[in-house]
């Protein structure tokens, strides 16, 4: 079919520049990294025993991926309702909304991150606040560790989250939910049987990107977490850039991008995320 | 008009420009060093103003060799350009793994010491190499809030939870020094530190590690001290001056210092070599080591230097006599070669 060919072509070129920028910019330098992985003098797989042999580096790993679902979930309690508001309401409330979840998204990451250290460190104001109303008598824990960088990740993360969730639900048919109602199921009945699975492609986007990017975030969890907050992202920069071991870098880089492609593959079997690209219903 | 015709080339002048452009390219940049001016790769800040007050201006004052500042000055830059044939530097400023990777990767030029005197250098072993010389002598100090009263200055007081309560301030670093001072807490004596008995390092540090406060940057190192969150701290020297003259609640505590010093050193095909020798030369004066120790903290590299300041700025000089000769000087070569062995073990035992 000529036109079919025509239009296949036409679509090839409209893409082609992107195509070759992902090539040059991402593709490539990924090949080279994995590459380097395996290029150690001492043999292919040195590294790799030694990321074996040396119980930090598995046990960072696992922190990582623990801290990047716990983000994820954190930003979907707190995100989906903001979403929900966002989609529902009328237009001037509506960009009201935007503004506030996209004000922290454009002010600097540095100011943010030491904000947080302002509102959560021992004499900061929800510790100062608390303390002055008598509901604690110490000083909560809630900077310098897991917890801390957890809180001062979800907020940065929020608006992955949101934005998509928000993209699907203006596109859901409110009728939908009026039927449910008219056909006797409540209010909880309705959200979990019908408006939640219709909003799930929007959820899973959302969860797929924060889960991805906190996967390889360095300032926030190294200035607001303490040993808490040590990740992966602190080794592969103390390799990169103290004992210049890019080899050591590149197989820690490497085992990341294997580990989360994986729990992409499983998440993709459980979950069919590749309904969200729209690859199969 | 004189501006149009000037740019508009006809085809010839344009491929005769192009062949010349092409063959100045192919001339190493080392035939454009003239010595005329030198290019310094250094820390930059505020300790850059202080060595262009001291050394640079009134060097090219002396000699009319310009001496121009760059920043980036890390190993991995230098030997990028060493490798590519494409040296920017003549004189880099660095931590002691930049002179002793560079002469393991032979990415450095021997200095000239019929140019340079180091006669009156200090005398340290780790100090006399045919690739570099030594700069200046950092320290980090022992920093305490005033609410704890008088502390005595060495590091068992560190540990002493009981006696001064409250977080210690302590970088994220394998190597700032804490494992030395571990070690010397429990009773080590400071020249049997190396190699360092980790195992005992880390058992002393458990007594104290639901106290620690981890700074990744130096900026919260000084934010930690002057707001009080941590009541004690290992902090570079800069620093914590800084929070005492800012009105910090603090005292420093000189006699527990970790020493360490910063080296020079010369890249391998850097364009104005003679012009670094001679400013090298220029630095290892008397007057040029006081000048320096007039404008900044940090330890002139002889003691005929420090004998010439006044007692009030041999006070805050690192590794001067307010240590009382306590100061440690961190062991570079051991470093070198443990780093990430130990940085290992070390965050593992940060994990708990």
């Amino acid at each position: 079919m000529p036109y079919s060919r025509h239009q296949g072509l036409v679509t090839f070129a409209f893409l082609a520049p992107a195509i070759i920028l992902l090539v040059a910019v991402l593709i490539w330098p990924v090949l080279d990294l994995v590459g380097r992985s395996f290029q150690d003098p001492g043999g292919p797989f040195v590294l790799y025993a030694r990321l074996l042999e040396v119980p930090i580096y598995l046990r960072v790993l696992a922190r990582t991926l623990l801290f990047s679902v716990a983000t994820s979930l954190v930003c979907l309690v707190l995100g989906y309702p903001v979403a929900y508001a966002l989609a529902r309401a009328r237009p001037l409330a509506r960009a009201i909304i935007l503004v506030c979840i996209l004000l922290p998204f454009w002010t600097n990451l540095l100011v943010r991150t030491y904000g947080w250290i302002l509102i959560l460190n021992p004499q900061g104001i929800v510790n100062t606040v608390l303390l002055q109303l008598g509901i604690i008598s110490a000083p909560l824990d809630i900077v310098y560790n897991f917890l801390g960088a957890l809180i001062g990740m979800s907020q940065i993360m929020l608006p992955y989250l949101i934005l998509p969730v928000y993209s699907v639900m203006v596109k859901l048919d409110p009728q939908l939910a009026n039927a449910a109602r008219t056909l006797g199921a409540g209010p909880v009945r309705t959200f979990v049987s019908i408006y939640f699975p219709l909003t799930l492609p929007g959820v899973m986007a959302g969860l797929l990107l924060v889960f991805t990017i906190s996967l390889g975030f360095f300032v926030i969890p190294a200035i607001l977490g303490g040993s808490g907050g040590l990740l992966l992202a602190q080794l592969i920069e103390f390799n990169v850039n103290t004992s210049l071991n890019w080899g050591m870098a590149s197989a820690l880089s490497t085992t990341l991008l294997a580990a989360t492609l994986l729990l992409y593959m499983i998440g993709d079997r459980w979950l069919n995320l590749g309904a969200i690209w729209g690859l199969r219903r | 008009m004189a501006d149009e015709t000037a740019f508009s080339l006809n085809k010839r002048e344009f491929l005769t420009g192009m062949v010349a452009a092409g063959a100045a390219a192919m001339v190493p940049a080392a035939a454009f060093g003239a010595d005329d001016r030198l290019v310094f790769a250094n820390y930059g800040g505020s300790w850059e103003q202080a060595m262009r007050k001291a050394w640079m201006d009134p060097f090219t004052k002396e000699t009319g060799i310009q001496v121009v500042s760059a920043s980036g000055n890390t190993l991995g830059r230098m030997q990028a350009m060493v490798e590519a044939g494409k040296v920017e530097w003549d004189l880099v400023e660095g931590t002691p793994d930049l002179a002793s990777v560079g002469i393991q990767k032979g990415l450095l030029e021997p200095l000239d010491f019929k140019v340079i005197d180091r006669s009156l250098m200090l005398d340290r072993p780790e100090f006399r190499s045919d690739y570099m010389v030594p700069g200046v002598i950092l320290g980090r100090l022992l920093v305490v809030n005033q609410k704890l009263g008088p502390v005595p200055p060495e590091w068992p007081s560190l540990f002493d939870v009981a006696r001064f309560p409250g977080k210690r301030a302590f970088w994220t670093k394998a190597d700032s020094g804490l494992l030395e001072i571990a070690l010397m807490a429990d009773g080590v004596p400071a020249d049997k530190l190396y190699p360092l008995d980790l195992p005992r390092a880390f058992k002393k540090l458990d007594t104290i590690k639901k106290d620690i406060l981890w700074f990744e940057t130096v900026t919260q190192s000084e934010q930690f001290m002057r707001d009080g969150q941590a009541v004690m701290g290992l902090l570079a020297d800069g620093r914590a001056y800084n929070v005492k003259n800012s009105g910090g609640p603090v005292e420093i505590l000189p006699e527990a210092s970790i020493l360490l010093w910063s080296v020079l050193v010369v890249p391998k095909g850097a364009p104005n070599k003679q012009a670094a020798m001679r400013f090298l030369s220029y630095i290892y004066t008397v007057k040029a080591q006081t000048a320096i120790a007039m404008e900044y903290n940090y330890g002139p590299i002889m003691q005929k230097a420090i004998d010439q300041l006044p007692p009030e700025r041999v006070a805050l000089i690192s590794g001067g006599p307010s240590t009382k000769g306590k100061g440690v000087f961190l062991n570079s070569a051991w470093w070198n070669e443990n780093l990430e062995r130990v940085t290992e073990q070390f965050l593992n035992w940060r994990l708990g």
